[in-house]
């Protein structure tokens, strides 16, 4: 059975996380923005559990299972936001949701 | 010498129903004195007598000794060790209660006459009926707390009554003066009250007393100044003395029962009944000695300069209280009391006297506007006339033995100043008492209102009895209980109390008391020669009104200024207190208290649109800055984990 290195994942994990880091950045379609998150908590999960793997500890594929429940619920929460805010104007940019600036 | 102050303790329903029957002749003429009318003034009147009939029943129960003990004793509620409250009724408290349910019922019931049509009828006796209560709980009281309870409600009350006609700016001013001067000696009570519980952890006269030998001179000292400037407060004694002759603008019945008989002796109470604290500060005794000589002095000195009939008055009782207080503080206990007893009768038939012709006149008060009264109303001369010859002790009238008492008893203690003083303020009192009774009564009627048209109504018997009644003690008490010296019935009554004659410890008058009571008699007769030369022979009658006027005018400054007292008392305390007030106001308050709270304001006001600023609602900025935070936490991980 071959092994995969745990540096490997590692820098998959790092190569995801920037992805959905920059992808929140750059991009002002909220609906982009969820899924980048999503990359950013995926990249988290590989990482535990991988190395739950490699240190032989389960604790790392529990944590995996409540990321994905906050997850769903986060992904919850963000898309009724997101369908609120389309509806009036059929139309949904993040910069132009600032009601609660100061 | 033992003064024996707790009774016998027990049950006395009888005393504790002398001194509720007051308040609740009180309350019921607050509460339902619309629907009483007249009846208010009948149901109080019934009450402070019934309260007199039951102070008479517990004569036996007052004077009763048993185990060293005098009295009768009542505790009501016990708070904690050391603070029970309790009512105590020994010979002094029960000569107190005489006079002031006794000589108050008959002032009570010349009430229901002088106060007849008054829109305030009801409300009028309640406040007497309140004020009888506070009097009570000040002479019953077994303990300082309830003591000092009683003197502020006969403040209380007094402050009622002076400012009683309302409507009256004058009325209401004195009404806060004497309030707030009051207050001044309530305060200096309440440190006697705080230095004695403090080092006897009770609140008891008797442990208070029974400790008294252990205080120290300089404490002894501090305490008795303490209690004394309540009770020059109180009694009217120099320099707290400006705001008796202000209070005369209550009703007249009120300055008699409040301002003459009781409530401005209760510093003669206050030194009698504290007298083992005196009796151990000698420094104390000459002080209260000389302020009450003083005050003697000075009020029979401004009851010259006076036309009005009520201040002649006032200054008449400031003048005798200091002879009272100059009695008891000298330690004649026996004169200063027996003084107290007999003014109480004379002073308050006197200002009933008063009230018969101010009512009879329609509120008039100057005498230059009466004269010749005595054809017109011949009982006013006869009650103001023996009135006059009692106050001025002569031989016989009563106050010429409780006045001889003091006079002599200063003598005998030592303090021949003293006595001199008394004996020159004698002299004195008789020359104003007379130039009153001859501007008012002799001569021809000089007023405006015609005493025969609408105001000079006869006085109903309901004014005219109780006066009556007033007369027979005032001539004849003092024969009947203080003649014979130590025998006499008086010297009996109080010497348990005090102590009997032996104990005082005299240090032998120069002169007898006859040849003392002969100088007073010449000088008083002097007095009444003067009075007499000067406002009683027609040449001087002739030209009265005229006269009488540029007298006014030609009186000295200082008597016309009442020894600027009151301007020094403006000068000294009334205008740094407006000053602070003004800097309070204008500098302190909006500058310091006001500019903190505007500060703060100012400062959470620009800390708020600070942090409002990074509120930019730009979900990416948000991002950013969190990612810029991680990235910072991972650059300082690493920093770490090389360097380790």
């Amino acid at each position: 059975m071959m092994t995969v290195p745990i540096g490997d994942y590692v820098a998959l994990g790092a190569v995801m996380f920037f992805l959905g880091v920059v992808g929140v950045i750059v991009r002002r379609n909220p609906l982009i923005m969820l899924m980048s998150i999503e990359l950013m908590f995926n990249a988290a999960n590989l990482l535990l559990i991988a190395f739950a793997r490699a240190w032989l500890e389960n604790v790392g594929q529990i944590f995996a299972f409540l990321v994905i429940t906050v997850a769903a619920a986060e992904a919850a929460i963000g898309l009724a936001i997101i369908v609120t805010t389309f509806r009036p104007e059929k139309y949904v940019d993040v910069d132009d949701i600032r009601t609660l600036h100061g | 010498m033992t003064h024996q102050v707790l009774g016998v303790t027990g049950a006395y329903p009888l005393i504790v129903a002398l001194w509720l029957l007051p308040l609740a002749g009180a309350a019921i003429c607050w509460a339902f004195g619309p629907q009483l009318r007249t009846l208010a003034g009948w149901l109080v009147s019934a009450l402070v007598g019934a309260s007199f009939v039951l102070a008479l029943l517990s004569w036996g129960a007052a004077t009763q000794s048993a185990g060293g003990a005098l009295g009768a004793h009542q505790p009501l509620v016990s708070w904690m060790p050391g603070f029970d409250f309790g009512l105590l009724l020994d010979p002094l408290s029960l000569l107190w209660t005489f006079i002031i349910t006794g000589v108050g019922f008959l002032i009570v019931f010349y009430s229901i006459g002088y106060m007849e049509g008054d829109v305030a009828f009801a409300r009028f006796f309640a406040y007497m009926s309140f004020f009888v209560f506070a009097m009570l709980t000040l002479v019953l009281s077994d303990n300082f707390v309830g003591l000092l309870v009683g003197w502020g409600l006969v403040g209380l009350a007094s402050y009622f009554l002076i400012g009683f006609w309302f409507e009256r700016r004058s009325a209401v001013a004195a009404a806060r003066k004497a309030f707030v001067i009051n207050v001044v000696g309530d305060v200096g009570m309440m440190f006697a009250i705080f230095l004695i519980v403090a080092n006897v952890h009770s609140i008891g006269f008797g442990d208070a007393f029974a400790a008294a030998g252990t205080y120290g001179p300089g404490l002894l000292l501090a305490i008795c100044l303490a209690l004394f400037i309540g009770a020059a407060a109180k009694s009217a004694q120099v320099p707290l003395h400006t705001w008796l002759p202000d209070a005369m603008e209550g009703p007249t019945p009120v300055s008699a029962l409040i301002h003459a008989a009781t409530m401005v002796t209760a510093g003669v109470y206050l030194v009698a009944r504290c007298a083992p604290l005196w009796q151990h500060s000698a420094g104390a005794q000459m002080l209260v000695g000389t302020i009450g000589g003083l005050t003697a002095l000075l009020g029979a000195i401004l009851g010259t300069a006076q036309w009005d009939i009520k201040r002649i008055l006032a200054y008449s009782t400031m003048s005798q209280i200091g002879y009272m207080i100059m009695g008891v503080g000298v330690g004649a206990y026996e004169g200063g009391i027996a003084h107290f007893f007999t003014h109480a009768f004379f002073k308050a038939q006197l200002f009933l006297g008063s009230g018969l012709v101010i009512h009879a006149l329609g509120s008039e008060q100057d005498v230059r506007k009466m004269g010749g009264l005595w054809r017109r109303m011949p009982f006013a001369f006869w009650v103001m006339l023996t009135g006059v010859l009692t106050i001025c002790g002569v031989p016989g009238f009563s106050g010429f033995f409780s006045k001889d008492a003091v006079i002599y008893g200063a003598l005998e203690h030592g303090h021949p100043w003293l006595c001199a003083v008394g004996v020159v303020t004698a002299g004195i009192t008789a020359y104003y008492m007379f130039r009153m009774l001859f501007v008012a009564f002799l001569g021809d009627y000089r007023g405006d209102a015609d005493p025969g048209e609408h105001h000079a109504h006869a006085p109903v018997w309901i004014m005219n009895a109780p006066v009556a009644v007033l007369v027979v003690p005032s001539v004849a008490i003092g024969g009947a209980l203080m003649t014979g010296g130590d025998d006499s019935p008086w010297a009996k009554f109080f010497a348990p109390l005090f102590g009997g004659p032996a104990a005082v410890a005299t240090s032998g008058a120069p002169i007898s008391e006859t040849t003392t009571s002969v100088i007073v008699f010449a000088l008083v007769v002097l007095g009444f020669a003067i009075a007499w030369l000067r406002y009683a022979t027609r040449p001087a009658q002739a030209d009265a009104v005229g006269r009488l006027q540029r007298e006014t005018v030609r009186m000295p400054a200082i008597l016309t200024n009442l020894f600027y007292f009151d301007a020094a008392i403006n000068l000294i305390f009334v205008r740094p207190a407006q000053l602070a007030g003004v800097a309070a106001g204008r500098v302190l308050d909006p500058r310091v208290f006001d500019g903190a709270v505007r500060d703060l304001v100012f400062w959470a006001r620009w800390l708020g649109a600070l942090v409002r600023s990074f509120q930019t609602g730009l979900v990416r900025t948000y991002a950013l800055i969190l990612v810029f935070g991680a990235a910072c936490f991972i650059v300082y991980y690493a920093i770490a984990g090389a360097a380790r």
